[in-house]
């Protein structure tokens, strides 16, 4: 009773729920923050080998010039729908509603989010809307890609209708995970966990909760407006009746810019504890890294007209646009640095996270300059159409989100499991990995420069030897991919076992056993230094009781 | 005051606090709903943009819609504005502990709404445009009619609150719900400031 002594009790910090009983309240409608997020991630990977499919048909379909697999009608439904899938379905649910939900209310010391009912809903909206974006199939998908600019979205099968609202689910789900979270960092951090001691995985969070919150709502006013117009002849974006089809382009991507901050914020989180960890040294510039995150998302709410400047944004605002995301390049610079120096002079441990780490920051770094490239107008005008966008968004999302992805998935495994995933495995998926991603991608820039048009289903001759290049490699990706999944379904019951700490990190998720119990802990600690200092004793006091094994406090009356 | 301490401690301490668990639960409470109602006003400003933007896109306005009746929509305006004054006029007395006042007040808050919510089907009668008639009803309909459907959706709140507060869910020294439905009240009056502004005066 000691530790209840220091923390003198009452109150949040000791009121433990009893953990509930059976089958469905435990792991099917949970309101347990990490069951919550291993949903999250095993609906999400899910989703990802449905869209991991569509992305080979779409590279099967691109190694004959003159297409042959699939009508070029289908092949836009492909696109379309691989790309909602990976943005909606994939990158932003595993980030935020996956490894968010199941870390970072262990790192602030709480119990559990703070609307843990909403928290379920949340993930509850999550499956059905993706099974609606997949039913779409049956009556006309999307054809007008991710982005479903009109006119060509007011077209065309109700599929179109089904993707509006399917996105609005997911929506309104991001929407109430966003004020959930920002919420629980809030208010609900533990003793002594003040800002500049939250881990840096806590600062994705709590910069990308915001951007949750209020972008996807402005999407779901877009897509509400796409769907009225299309089943009831409302006419926002329909320019024979007055209304206009750049309105849509400024709705959609006031959400959509922010959305791709959305994608990276909690990937920089992860990189920002995987990087020190296995140097052994403490990150470099804290603060730079923490307040860097909140630049981005500032400027993030600035820069959306980027995306527009091809379809006929005036002049006089084409130039601010331009300078204002050129701007992002410098704290993301600041972070890209902060990174670099963490790992000059460390002894570096070279583990599967840490590989795929350190592939993150240089495929990430290469995609993080064809932006600025981008940016640039007279650049712009010229690639827009081209796959050179197509291989920057890849190099962002797939070299940047999906790597950071793969990186936490293999350092906060044990965390989840109890059990480490297999090194040998992971290092040939790594590799496989790494050289797959990069053998896909990389010919695209210059295909892009020769100007071979995007999202088109046939293309000029002369580009078919770096197309088949880009197929042959993707299927090394995808067998990478596949690796990982088997990897992580063997180490389930095969891994071996991790105890509580298997990297020696210094952040509170790793002072609790693994798995995680419920409770998270018994005693809510209190946090003396932020947690990077490795020559240091831990900074928490109050956890003394978490790893004997005894049992937890009673819970209390409520 | 304890409220503001809690803010600044995250949670625990505050041993000799009798009813923390209550206090910290509220502020939970009172933050979530508040960044919901920033999300809120967040769909309601990107419908407002959308207007905005049509109405310069240089067809003159109205485009192909009628000129609006303000002198109604002014009576209408002072009724909402009053429902919010009756509102308010409820929860202090909840909080001077008279539950039959609060009542009043709150049942006489749901008549407003009500009457707002029908001077507004009088007005679309009035109208007489359609939703799909052109960038006018596509912008005040669906503006209005988000709107109307939040003074509904108020309006059913407000009598779950009444009915909770009657079966004596809240005392008069704990009454979260009440406080978030007070102020979820004022949001839907803000809203009705901007949307009158911006399609009746402007």
């Amino acid at each position: 009773m000691a530790a209840a002594a220091i923390h003198a009790g009452g109150g949040l910090a000791d009121h433990i729920h009893p953990e509930p009983q059976g089958f469905v309240r435990k792991y099917v409608f949970s309101i347990d923050h990490k069951i919550i997020g291993i949903q999250y991630m095993i609906t999400a990977f899910l989703f990802m080998i449905l869209g991991g499919m569509l992305a080979e048909l779409i590279r099967v379909q691109l190694m004959k010039a003159s297409g042959g697999l699939m009508t070029p009608e289908t092949y836009n439904e492909v696109y379309s729908v691989h790309g909602s899938t990976m943005v909606w379905l994939v990158i932003i649910p595993l980030l935020t509603g996956g490894f968010g939900n199941l870390i970072f209310p262990v790192q602030i010391g709480a119990r559990d989010v703070a609307f843990p009912w909403l928290n379920m809903l949340s993930f509850w909206l999550f499956p059905p809307a993706g099974l609606m974006l997949y039913a779409s199939f049956l009556m006309g998908a999307p054809t007008a890609g991710w982005t479903e600019y009109p006119p060509m979205s007011l077209q065309g099968g109700a599929g179109t209708s089904m993707w509006a609202a399917a996105i609005f689910l997911i929506g309104v789900s991001s929407t109430m995970t966003g004020i959930n979270f920002l919420v629980t960092i809030l208010k609900m951090r533990a003793p002594g966990m003040t800002f500049t001691r939250m881990p840096l995985f806590v600062w994705g969070q709590f910069v990308t909760a915001p951007l949750l919150m209020i972008a996807t709502t402005a999407l779901g006013a877009a897509l509400a407006a796409l769907f009225v117009q299309r089943q009831f002849g409302v006419a926002f974006f329909d320019p024979t009746r007055g209304g206009s089809p750049l309105l849509w382009q400024h709705m959609f991507w006031f959400y959509s810019h922010p959305a791709v901050y959305i994608m990276i914020l909690p990937a920089f989180g992860m990189i920002s504890e995987i990087l020190p960890t296995f140097s052994r040294k403490p990150i470099f510039g804290y603060k730079m890294i923490a307040f860097s995150s909140c630049a981005i998302a500032i400027l993030g709410f600035m820069v959306w007209a980027h995306h527009m400047f091809t379809s006929g944004l005036a002049p006089a605002l084409q130039l601010p646009f331009m300078v204002l995301t050129m701007l992002i390049a410098i704290p993301t610079g600041v972070k890209i640095f902060s990174w670099v120096t963490t790992l000059w002079g460390g002894v570096i441990h070279m583990t599967t996270s840490m590989m795929f780490a350190i592939g993150f920051l240089a495929t990430f770094t290469l995609g993080g300059i064809t932006g600025v490239f981008l940016a640039a107008v007279p650049f712009d005008l010229h690639a827009h159409g081209t796959y050179f966008i197509v291989a920057h968004l890849h190099y962002v999302l797939v070299g940047g989100s999906l790597m950071g992805i793969l990186a936490g998935l293999f350092y906060w495994y044990p965390k989840m499991s109890g059990r480490l995933m297999n090194e040998t495995l992971g290092k040939w998926a790594f590799w496989l990995f790494f050289i797959g991603f990069n053998g896909t991608f990389l010919p695209m820039h210059w295909l892009g420069m020769w100007g071979q048009p995007r999202r088109v289903a046939m293309y000029d001759p002369q580009f078919q030897a770096w197309n088949q290049v880009a197929s042959y490699f993707s299927f090394v990706m995808t067998a990478a991919l596949i690796l990982v999944l088997v990897n992580a379904l063997w180490s389930m019951r095969n891994g071996k076992r991790s105890g509580p700490n298997p990297w020696n990190a210094r952040t509170l998720e790793w002072q609790i056993p693994s798995p995680m119990p419920y409770y998270n802990f018994k005693h809510v600690p209190s946090v003396f230094a932020a947690p990077y200092d490795f020559a240091e004793p831990l900074p928490y006091r109050g956890l003394e009781e978490e790893l004997d094994g005894a049992p937890p406090p009673v819970p209390a009356a409520h | 005051m304890a409220v503001a301490s809690v803010t600044q401690r995250g949670y625990g301490g505050l041993a000799e606090e009798p009813d923390q668990l209550y206090v910290e639960t509220r502020e939970l409470r009172i933050q979530g709903f508040l960044l919901f109602m920033v999300s809120d006003l967040v769909l309601f400003s990107s419908f407002i943009f959308a207007y905005l933007y049509l109405r310069n896109s240089g067809q003159g306005w109205p485009a192909g819609g009628p000129k609006l009746d303000i002198a109604l929509a002014a009576v209408n305006s002072i009724v909402l504005f009053g429902s919010g004054a009756t509102m308010h006029f409820a929860l202090e007395n909840w909080k001077h502990g008279s539950f039959s006042k609060f009542a009043n007040w709150i049942v006489m808050t749901i008549i407003l709404g009500a009457g707002f919510l029908s001077g507004q089907v009088l007005e679309y009668i009035h109208i007489g445009a359609r939703w799909s008639s052109g960038i006018f009803g596509a912008s005040f309909y669906t503006l209005t009619g988000m709107h109307g459907l939040h003074v509904f959706a108020g309006i059913i709140y407000l009598t779950v609150l009444l009915l909770q507060a009657a079966q004596g869910k809240y005392t008069f020294t704990k009454y979260t719900g009440l406080t978030l439905g007070t102020l979820y009240w004022h949001f839907v009056d803000v809203i009705w400031v901007v949307l009158f502004s911006i399609f009746y005066l402007l």
